[in-house]
């Protein structure tokens, strides 16, 4: 297991939720992740591994933040992220409220809450997606405790519980 | 229903609320501070399941079997090792967010007990302190490290409680365990929540209020409108304009003018109550800018005025114009500097309630609270109301003008119960008055080798919606636009606008902030036309002991802006050798209010029933840390020690009145009239009498800081007791182009607690470099401004740079055992500073601020 001790400590990070997971067989969104297992298969950490829900997740402490499975991602769903920013946006989908609403349960339908909520103005929502800018995010969790869809994330699992 | 436990105790809330709310009002659980309720300020920082969270972001409901802990719940050798690791490092000024600080400190601290200076940064960076610039907070938690990993608490470095020693601040313990009491800690039986429905409009004819609605609500005990008001409606610092409640008829100034004041048994309540209340306006062209408002046809912010020039200053000695006439180099140019917020991390509140003699008893965060006082007894036309200082988080300027204090007391009064007026964070960004945004056109003339001739300048600036202070900030903006230079010919004219943006006021620099950043500026453009260093023009011109300032003053003995170039030469020298691009400015600012307005200390020594000597004075600590200079001074000036003394926060029946917490005049004025009250004391003690003996004595005594005039018919007027002087320099990464390090050497006459000096440096230097590098307060078309506290661009703890603070003694000074107080000049030339190292690093002047293209600019 790779040692880090640095700061800023930073990891990939997998931007779906998993939430069209109830039609598995026939996924309705075109943004998530497809459970390719190409950054399984990119990850010479073995960071990376399914989840419940068929979904790629990375383990944070095994990572180096190498970009490797980024760059294998064909859905281009994997950034590099700094690890004290806990509050993630683990959705990709960019169609339109009502469209991605049916796709996923816990999609992001861009309704702009968390940018209204956001004190920091780190959160905006770009293409029907919210995005968060971590240089200016305080990792309070507001957008993720108001979030309508639970599609915002806290990584340590205190605003938000798994989905 | 859910449970959780909070310290420990298994806990239900009665109703699904955000934590912070249920921790506060039904536990009262108060070290955890309420600062924004939008999770930005960190202030709210519990333990949830061992991770820092902002309780002002989780509902309860999502909470089940959680576990829960605040500082209260830290065990005692953890209590002790934070009270002693933050005292020592002198982490704590107004110690609003030091709670907030100290769960961030055990949070890392339990996962990794030896962080290395980064990590201790980016646990931190979540969290704002707007005094201290973090430096001594990251000591702390080095320093807690060090002590659980050694399991033994160590002895104080210091014990000596004489002045020039770096005692332990004397209110560390109650700010770092959240005992201490600021107004928002108060609660009482039956206590009621008041605030203002403010008005729609900048600019409107208020033609009718409604309040039927509103009074027929279920939980609401009161609806004021200016009616309602016994006294006067208008008060204010000095100028009395600002309205209390706008009447019918009248006209609105700004966004934050109060219409109706509402009384309600919660603020749910309160909040339902403001949208029944119907209010018919008249919407009028509303007034944005200097400009808008000089215009000849301007729409006028006041009825009662002629036009929209609250104050004008003309101040000339010698022969500006005919000097730069005959310099052989001359330069002018035109500078901005922007709006202000302070940003202080405990919004304004004020606790009243009527008291066992009838009196409305305000619990006050103030500059002052015999303002509180003369304002409310203004507003009320009674006598019978009492202030007591709670503890400040933070005023830097900001909390010196009424808020909320005048409407807790006439809630009370008609109301008869205890009633809590807070704002929240948007109401505080909008109310209370910021610093004025100045545009500045100055002139300069040189003569060959760079020798100052003549300065000529002209500047205005947008005082907003009310007086506030905005005429004596214009003041000393022109008093201080010279600068610390030996020169003779000066002229200066400005003006402070009213328009409806929200009100400006004093803001730590008072204006000298402003004309430094210009007249600095315009020096180092001058450096360059000569062929001379920054350095060097600097000390060339520099005043000294004995010389005359262009306002006329002989300067004295204390007089050390000299030593504080020689100070950060070898430095210069050494950065400047590497290649660094480094800027540096100096800076000179009074301490006490000056120029022939009445200015006194009063300090009353008592000697209690409990043998000890309580110290009452109506002087607000604002989190400078005034209790403990006064305790020092007393320790050097009797032969008590620290352990036989109180200090007792400010008060208006037993504290005499000392001033406002304002031109870093406290520890001078008042340290000086505390002083006298000790020579009497020791009339006693040398009499052989012990504080037993003394019992009941009462010391009183005060000292006016006696100066002439502006314009006074003499030839060398005394404008102000004393000045402090201070030479800053940045230092740019070559690379990144990010301040590497900023170096502020600070002439403070006598440093009472060099500790203490040095968090004011520091707190100041991280303030300032909001000011040049980041800080915005934009205002809309509306004329409403931001209302995001996390979007104002304050510095966060892993963005600091290296910050070296350098305290300088130089006796000179007869008064205050030679003490000069430091609180504004620290946060004075760090703007023109940084604005020159970037110079030096990309060729490119700037003329505003925030600077721009650095890569401090937010890009999104």
């Amino acid at each position: 297991m790779a040692i880090k001790k640095r700061v800023p400590y930073n990891a990939a990070f997998v931007a779906c939720n998993g939430g069209c997971r109830q039609s598995k067989d026939d996924p309705s969104c075109n943004y998530g992740c497809i459970g390719c297992g190409a950054c399984i298969d990119a990850c010479k950490f073995g960071a990376i591994s399914f989840n419940e829900h068929g979904v790629a997740e990375v383990q944070e402490e095994k990572c180096v933040a190498c970009g490797m499975c980024a760059k294998a991602c064909p859905q281009s769903i994997i950034t590099i992220h700094d690890c004290a920013n806990r509050i993630v946006v683990k959705c990709s989908n960019q169609d339109k409220g009502a469209v991605a609403r049916k796709e996923c349960e816990v999609s992001c339908i861009g309704c702009g809450i968390c940018e209204k909520t956001c004190t920091a103005s780190a959160i905006k929502v770009i293409n029907n997606c919210a995005n968060i800018n971590e240089t200016y995010c305080l990792s309070c969790g507001m957008c993720a405790v108001k979030c309508p869809r639970g599609a915002i994330y806290d990584l340590k699992g205190i605003y938000t519980l798994a989905r | 229903m859910v449970s959780f436990t909070v310290n420990g105790s298994v806990v239900t809330p009665s109703k699904n609320q955000k934590l912070l709310r249920f921790l506060r009002d039904e536990l009262h659980i108060t070290s955890v501070k309420d600062g924004c309720s939008e999770g930005a300020c960190g202030a709210c920082t519990v333990m949830i399941d061992g991770e820092p969270c902002k309780a002002c972001v989780p509902d309860t409901d999502s909470l089940n079997g959680k576990e829960i802990i605040t500082v209260e719940g830290f065990s005692d050798w953890e209590k002790e090792v934070y009270c002693f690791a933050y005292a020592e490092a002198g982490a704590v000024q107004c110690g609003f967010c030091i709670p907030g600080m100290v769960i961030c400190t055990k949070a890392l601290l339990d996962k990794n007990p030896d962080p290395s200076d980064a990590e201790i940064r980016y646990a931190l960076r979540n969290n704002y302190c707007r005094c201290t610039g973090y430096v001594k907070i990251f000591a702390a938690v080095r320093l807690a490290a060090k002590i659980l990993k050694e399991g033994t608490l160590p002895k104080p470095s210091s014990t000596n409680w004489t002045v020039g020693s770096r005692v332990q601040r004397l209110d560390a313990k109650e700010k770092v365990l959240g005992t201490g009491k600021y107004p928002d800690d108060f609660y009482f039986e039956g206590m009621l929540y008041g605030g203002a429905l403010r008005s729609k409009y900048a600019r409107a004819r208020v033609l009718s209020i409604d309040v039927s609605k509103a009074k027929a609500l279920e939980g609401v005990v009161a609806v004021l409108t200016a009616d309602d008001i016994p006294g006067e409606n208008k008060i204010g610092h000095i100028k009395h304009d600002q309205y209390t409640l706008i009447p019918v008829g009248g006209l609105t100034h700004y966004l934050g003018d109060a219409i109706c004041l509402i009384a309600a048994k919660d603020m749910e309540t309160l909040e339902k109550a403001k949208k029944l209340i119907q209010v018919d306006y008249k919407v009028l062209p509303a007034v944005h800018s200097i400009e808008e408002a000089m215009a000849p046809d301007a729409p006028k912010v006041y009825d009662e005025e002629e036009n929209n020039i609250c104050a004008y200053k003309h101040i000339s000695r010698g022969n500006a114009e005919d000097a730069i006439k005959h310099a052989k180099y001359v330069i002018s140019d035109h500078f901005e500097t922007p709006w202000t917020e302070h940003a202080f991390l405990e919004p304004e509140c004020a606790t009243a309630y009527i008291d066992e003699d009838d009196d409305v008893f305000i619990y006050s965060t103030d500059q002052s609270a015999h303002q509180t006082l003369h304002e409310c007894q203004l507003l009320l036309g009674s006598e019978k109301i009492k202030v007591q200082n709670a503890l400040v988080g933070g005023g830097f300027g900001g909390k010196e003008d009424m808020t909320v204090q005048h409407f807790a007391a006439l809630l009370t009064y008609v109301t008869r119960q205890p009633v809590k007026v807070k704002l929240s964070r948007p109401e505080s960004l909008l109310v209370h008055p910021k610093r004025h945004p100045f545009v500045m056109d100055f002139t300069m003339g040189c003569d060959e080798t760079g020798i100052i001739q003549g300065v000529k300048a002209k500047i205005s600036s947008d005082t907003g919606a009310f007086a506030s202070l905005g005429g004596p900030v214009l003041e000393r903006a022109c008093t201080h636009a010279a600068g610390p230079y030996a020169y003779e010919n000066f002229e200066i004219e400005g003006t402070a606008y009213y328009t409806n943006n929200p009100p400006a006021g004093a803001f730590r620099g008072f204006g000298v902030t402003q004309s430094c950043f210009a007249t600095e500026s315009l020096l180092n453009m001058m450096a360059e036309k000569v062929g001379i260093s920054p350095w060097e023009i600097r000390y060339r011109n520099a005043i000294r002991p004995g010389g005359v300032l262009p306002n006329g003053q002989i300067v004295d003995e204390s007089t050390g802006l000299v030593e504080t170039l020689e100070a950060i030469k070898p430095e210069y020298d050494k950065a400047l050798a590497l290649g660094k691009p480094v800027g540096l400015a100096c800076a000179m600012k009074n301490a006490g209010v000056g120029v022939g307005l009445p200015d006194t200390g009063r300090v009353k020594l008592i000697v209690q029933e409990d043998e000890k000597l309580h110290i009452f004075t109506g002087a607000s600590c604002i989190g400078q840390g005034l209790g403990t200079v006064l305790v020092q001074m007393i320790v050097t000036n009797t032969d008590l020690s620290a352990d036989d003394i109180v200090y007792e926060r400010s008060n208006t029946w037993i504290s005499p009145n000392s001033g406002t917490t304002s031109g870093s005049r406290q520890t001078l004025v008042t340290g000086e009239a505390c002083r006298r009250a000790c020579e009497q004391l020791m009339e006693d003690r040398n009499a052989g009498k012990t504080l037993k003996d003394l019992i009941g004595n009462v010391y009183y005594a005060e000292y006016l800081a006696k100066t002439d005039p502006l314009g006074a018919k003499v030839p060398n007027p005394v404008s102000h007791v004393a000045y402090g002087y201070a030479t800053q320099m940045c230092i740019l990464d070559p690379k990144t182009g990010k301040v590497e390090q900023m170096i502020a050497a600070h002439d403070v006459g006598k440093a009472v607690n060099p500790l203490s000096c040095e968090g004011q440096i520091e707190g100041g230097v991280v303030m300032s470099m909001g000011f040049a590098l980041r800080e915005k307060y934009p205002i809309d078309e509306n004329c409403m401004p931001i209302q995001k506290y996390g979007s104002l661009g304050l510095f966060r703890a892993h963005e600091i740079p290296e910050i070296k603070a350098i305290v300088i003694d130089k006796p000179g000074l007869s008064v205050a055992n030679g003490a000069i107080g430091i609180g504004e000049i620290t946060s004075i030339p760090t703007a023109p500073a940084i604005a020159e190292a970037y110079y030096k690093y990309d060729g490119n002047r700037r003329h505003s601020l925030p600077l721009e293209h650095t890569p401090y600019e937010r890009k999104d």
